[in-house]
């Protein structure tokens, strides 16, 4: 596992795309302390590499195929009414490519 | 004549011999929010409530949600209601569409008299970390002890009385645990009974929709009308389903059950435990089969890290579109990293960001294998222990808490196995899938606690059978909080 210290925990953060003041990094950074301890409860079974994981609790048969049913799409106005910056029916953003 | 805190039962025979109306229960029901000193809502929803309260005329006598109040936790999407999952992140946000569960019961004609708050996005136990802060224990008038999370707000309005129902969530315990504290029956059932299409996502793979009742029955009903196949959830179950409440009384007689030592023995409560076997003895009087079985504790000791790690990481993908820029405040920024990180930043409290982080580090490339995938692992070596079990005792019995509501800032040692074990058990439930409920085993100083009962997959009908059992064991059902 990696080591764990404030530039990690910040990495994760930025990964997010949130940050954190310094305090609250150093609270995170203790937290971790106690995290990591109860991590290694999971690191004492052994079997554990003869085993597989476990994505969801069983099989649910569902289909992926269904009849075609004409409906009624959402307005334009209805699918944006949430965005609070929007121009001439579309959201916008900063320029990604300058 | 006041209708605090009457059963769905008794409310169903009211309206149905005309002696009360649902907009005199809407109206009754929104002064008690009106009046909550619990903390408890997000949005009082007074128009919409009446509206349709007074468009219901003509009782329906075999529909029993015909025009009973109830509230809804805000993490389920609502048509046109303010819907904020307890996050700054989405304040302001009002959805373009019901949760199917909400239709369902817009369809049983119960009458929705509220949002009511959570811990935020539903990742917490405490029912203190949304952004309205803490909810009370309706229990406690003093205001010092929690009622437990994520579903505060649900468990708060039921135990108070306001509504005989609510629907919460349950990804961890988020129903069952502050049932436990608040005196009342609160069901997981099954993984993929229910539609989740419209219910915000926490851990997709351990989210299920709660639900909230005074008593056993009522939870019948109210899955009665939830329970079912919809195409707008990939991973809703195509199974049939069963009458939950008709044959509530139908219970085997050769019924086996189940207690785990170890969590037994993590719990150093004296009254929880007596009271528990007290339990016990009545089930075994009454002829049924009672054991107490092993499994493994370092099994049960890692349930909680196994959790953690999985729900985190699971969070952490999940709630990537919470962005600021489809939905939620939206702040200006020189470029879209600038937009977004201000929006995440301002908007998640503290403890949320650092529950995304410890997902962020379990998911990273040098630490999956050691962490998430590892998890993943333990979590089917905790499953096919629990199933084993399961093959041999229909129900699995423990006491659903260590003790009754924690006082605010009662802290745990994180690293025993009170904690470990008997304050996080419940999440087998959550693992495996599994049917599971907790209903009000006994009270000490004033405050209720609960014992629950998890049985097999699809197997909601029995759970309920046990459940209603013991409910006649204890006595103890309709519990509502003492009036201030």
């Amino acid at each position: 596992m990696k080591e764990y210290n404030i530039e990690i925990l910040k990495q994760a953060a930025h990964g997010l795309l949130f940050d954190m003041s310094e305090e609250q990094y150093e609270t995170l950074l203790q937290e971790f302390d106690i995290v990591v301890a109860q991590m290694k409860i999971i690191g004492e079974n052994k079997e554990l590499d003869k085993t597989e994981q476990m994505v969801f609790p069983f099989e649910v048969s569902t289909s992926v195929m269904r009849e075609d049913v004409p409906t009624t799409p959402l307005p334009r106005e209805e699918a944006l009414r949430n965005a609070n910056n929007k121009i001439g029916g579309q959201i916008k953003l900063p320029k990604v490519v300058l | 004549m006041t209708y605090r805190g009457l059963s769905i039962d008794e409310l169903h025979a009211l309206l149905v011999s005309k002696k009360v109306t649902p907009l005199q229960l809407a109206e009754e029901a929104l002064i008690l929010a009106k009046k909550d000193s619990n903390n408890a809502f997000e949005y009082i929803m007074e128009k919409e409530a009446l509206e349709f309260a007074a468009s219901l005329k003509e009782p329906e006598v075999n529909n029993p949600l015909w025009g009973i109040p109830f509230v809804i936790k805000d993490n389920f999407s609502t048509k046109d209601i303010p819907t904020t999952a307890s996050s700054n992140i989405l304040k302001g946000y009002v959805p373009v569409y019901d949760a199917t569960v909400v239709e369902k019961l817009k369809e049983a004609k119960a009458v929705a008299i509220g949002k009511v708050t959570l811990d935020e996005l539903a990742m917490g136990g405490t029912g203190t970390s949304g952004h309205l802060g803490m909810t009370f224990n309706p229990h406690d008038r003093s205001h010092k002890r929690l009622v437990g999370g994520s579903s505060c707000g649900s468990a708060a309005c039921t135990a108070d009385g306001y509504v005989p129902f609510a629907l919460g969530s349950d990804t961890g315990d988020s129903t069952r645990k502050p049932a436990s504290y608040a005196g009342l029956v609160g069901f997981k059932p099954t993984w993929s009974l229910i539609s989740r299409y419209g219910l915000f996502p926490f851990a997709p793979s351990l989210d299920t929709v709660g639900i909230f009742a005074r008593n056993v029955k009522d939870s019948a009903y109210v899955l009665n009308a939830l329970a079912g196949h919809d195409d707008k959830d990939s991973t809703s179950s195509v199974r049939p389903i069963d009458d939950y409440a008709g044959e509530i009384e139908k219970i085997n007689p050769k019924t086996k059950v189940a207690v785990i030592k170890g969590i037994l023995n993590s719990i150093s409560d004296k009254t929880v435990l007596d009271k528990f076997n007290e339990t016990v003895k009545s089930l075994k009087d009454a002829g049924f089969a009672v054991d107490y079985v092993d499994i493994d504790e370092k099994i049960l000791s890692s349930l909680f890290p196994t959790y953690f790690v999985i729900s985190c990481a699971e969070a952490t993908s999940n709630n990537a579109n919470l962005d600021g820029i489809k939905f939620g405040p939206y702040y200006n920024g020189a470029t879209f990293e600038d937009v977004v990180t201000q929006a995440r930043t301002n908007g998640f409290s503290e403890l949320i960001k650092r529950r995304f982080i410890i997902g962020n580090f379990a998911l990273m490339k040098e630490n999956q294998n050691d962490l998430f995938l590892r998890a993943q692992k333990n979590r089917r070596v905790i499953v096919d222990a629990v199933n084993k079990v399961l093959k041999d005792y229909d129900f699995i019995y423990c006491p659903a808490a260590p003790s009754i509501a924690p006082k605010v800032g009662e802290a745990s040692d994180r690293l025993s196995n009170e904690y470990l074990i008997a304050d996080n058990h419940l999440v087998i439930a959550n693992f495996a899938g599994l049917p599971s409920i907790t209903l009000p085993i006994g009270i000490k100083d004033g405050m209720p606690f609960g014992a629950n009962i998890t049985g097999r997959a699809f197997e909601d009908k029995q759970v309920l059978q046990m459940a209603f059992e013991l409910e006649k064991h204890t006595g103890l059902k309709n519990l509502v909080a003492k009036g201030e």
